[in-house]
């Protein structure tokens, strides 16, 4: 369970989130949709402890990111904008690694590896060097790694940007597979589709302010439109680029 | 297992897979050693050629004096010629041979130039430098005469002297293979600096290139126990190179005949020992300067440009003390590479450093190594640099 109050960060002049505040659940999938530079990613880092917020604070499990930084990011996965990898480690070292560093090794740690693969169906590539993955196998390498630890609540920044159908696919799997588990999901994405498809609850973020939080019949009845991306488009106001 | 331990080894892992960088680092620590042993051999092979000279003499009975005087000279060694003279060296069966008239002692008494025939292949590059050490003891004998006979009638031999050229080398050969000792803690140094020079730039500014560094700072761990993993694997590369170095280095000098240079091999377990407790210390040094360093670079390219400014740092001294040869004073023994190098010539040249001076060392490159990484550990948890691009 995740609780954003009043969140705001500017870096220099330049105010990158105003006032973003939302609440995610347990057990049910939220989307931050809005266009891009509206805030989606700088909201996210605040979240997962890596930016110190200008105001406002987060909580997760009802912990204080910003006061046990380290307890919050224990109950959470991430997969940032940008996850890199190492192009000489295979997709199970990568997994290892992050699973060791989160304090888990053995035959434990071999055997959550094994979920995952089973999962993101990696067993063809599991063994093998990351160099020369397609754009969806880094990402799936990078789910997995990301996920190892067991979180209770992830995070998900933009997660099928650039994947092909199939990708998206498996990634929109995984999502319904976390919702299911009663985990609770956060994922930021402009595209309109994709939010759609799979979110319980909808925050529209545009100009670094929830311009408006809820399930998408809500926003329908809030804007007055009968498409959702009419009500987008209304919401996100004329800078919107959005589809 | 402890996070230390993991990021160690996973960059350890990493950097053991880059095969190129693994020749560039193994390459690089055997350049100095063998530098080391091409020096040393040529001035070893100057020195031969130029101090022990055999000259078979043709007619030694004509010449008393000059024989004699010839046998004064030092390293100079009279064996009888070969019945040919001409068709011995041609064959190379004699470097050369001093062939003397038999008139030569009656144009001798009476003042008269005594003939004297240097048989000698031009060709023959390995005798040249023998053939002009006999020319110019033939030279130093025909003047110093030639003085004398003047001097006898009253003339001052200095008439005949145009020009004084005197060769002013001040070095002598075990002065000059002695220098060559202060390369060792050049070497060494320098086998610190690019032996954990991949590490320590792959794990930071590349990580950040990657985009791998946010995700990895997303689990909770201390920063500086990410750091500090990322230090130790950049610093067991760099000692790894070092001990490389030194290791050859040691086999290079055992089968160079220092002796002949008049030099005498100290290096023994407890010199070996007490080179690793002076330089060690800089191996914690370097890397953390590296990191720290890489740090402000966006790219791994970036970083690597800096880091090779960098490794023109530890030459600097050696540089110095190559052309300058400078006293070893207390005083330098803390500061980091001046203090290797102060300690590392003073245990080659047999002597032993002062605990307190090795202490002060260790002392202060751990202050050095500590700070460094305190610092790069800010760096790491700055927000401009994690996002930064």
């Amino acid at each position: 369970m995740i609780h954003a109050q009043n969140l705001r960060k500017q870096f220099g002049d330049v105010v990158a989130v105003e006032d973003v505040s939302f609440s995610a659940p347990d057990g049910a999938v939220t989307g931050l949709l809005g266009p891009n530079g509206a805030g989606k990613t700088t909201s996210l880092r605040i979240v997962y402890g890596l930016l110190k917020p200008g105001g406002g604070k987060v909580e997760i499990d009802g912990i204080d990111v910003a006061q046990r930084p380290m307890a919050a990011q224990a109950r959470i996965g991430v997969l940032p904008d940008i996850s890199g990898l190492y192009p000489r480690l295979t997709a199970r070292e990568h997994i290892r690694y992050y699973g060791n560093l989160h304090g888990l090794q053995g035959a434990e740690l071999e055997s959550r590896i094994d979920k995952w693969v089973e999962i993101l169906s990696l067993q063809e590539i599991i063994e093998r060097r990351v160099a020369g993955f397609s754009h969806g196998e880094r990402t799936k390498v990078a789910l997995a790694r990301a996920l190892v630890h067991n979180p209770q609540n992830i995070l998900l920044d933009e997660p099928t940007n650039g994947l092909d159908v199939m990708s998206t696919r498996a990634v929109r799997e995984l999502i319904r597979h976390l919702r299911a588990e009663g985990r609770c999901v956060v994922f930021s994405s402009h595209i309109m589709q994709e939010v759609s498809a799979l979110c319980d609850r909808i925050v529209v973020i545009a100009h670094g302010r929830v311009v408006a939080e809820g399930a998408a019949d809500d926003l329908l009845a809030l804007t007055g439109k009968t498409s959702l991306e009419d009500a987008f488009v209304a919401l996100a106001g004329p800078h919107g680029e959005a589809a | 297992m402890n996070p230390i331990l993991t990021v160690a080894r996973k960059e350890w892992t990493d950097a053991f897979r880059d095969r190129r960088a693994l020749w560039a680092l193994f390459i690089g620590s055997l350049f100095g050693p063998f530098m080391i042993g091409f020096m040393f051999s040529q001035i070893a092979s100057q020195q031969k050629g130029a101090q022990e000279i055999k000259v078979p003499v043709v007619g030694r009975e004509y010449a008393p004096v000059l024989v004699k005087w010839l046998t004064q000279q030092s390293g100079v060694e009279i064996v009888d010629g070969p019945a040919d003279p001409e068709s011995a060296v041609r064959d190379r069966k004699a470097d050369f041979v001093l062939v003397i008239d038999k008139e030569f002692a009656e144009n001798f008494r009476d003042s008269r130039p005594a003939h004297v025939d240097v048989v000698s292949d031009v060709t023959s590059q390995s005798t040249r430098s023998k053939v002009s050490r006999l020319n110019s003891l033939l030279n130093a004998f025909s003047s110093e005469t030639g003085s004398l006979r003047l001097m006898a009638r009253g003339v001052s031999p200095v008439v005949v002297n145009v020009l004084k050229i005197e060769q002013i080398e001040v070095a002598t050969a075990q002065q000059r293979a002695a220098m060559i000792f202060n390369f060792i803690p050049m070497f060494l140094v320098l086998a610190l600096f690019t032996g954990g020079m991949a590490i320590a730039s792959d794990s930071t500014a590349g990580e950040r290139e990657r985009g791998s560094l946010e995700p990895l700072l997303i689990i909770p761990i201390p920063r500086w126990r990410l750091v500090a993993g990322k230090w130790l694997a950049a610093s067991g590369a760099a000692l790894l190179s070092m001990g490389l170095t030194l290791t050859v280095t040691l086999i290079v000098l055992s089968r160079l005949a220092l002796e002949e240079l008049g030099i005498r091999n100290h290096v023994g377990l407890s010199q070996i020992l007490l080179i690793l407790a002076a330089v060690v210390p800089m191996g914690l040094v370097s890397p953390a300067l590296q990191m720290f360093v890489s740090c402000f670079a966006k790219t791994f390219k970036e970083a690597q440009n800096y880091l090779g400014m960098l490794v023109l740092l530890p030459t600097l001294p050696g540089v110095i003390t190559v052309m300058y040869p400078l006293t070893n004073r207390p005083w330098m023994h803390p500061i980091p590479v001046l203090g290797q190098y102060a300690m590392v010539t003073e245990i080659l040249g047999g002597k032993v450093p002062s605990p307190l001076a090795l202490i002060a060392a260790t002392f202060v490159a751990v202050l050095i190594a500590g700070g460094l990484l305190i610092l790069a550990t800010r760096l790491f948890s700055s927000e401009k640099i994690i996002f930064g691009r």
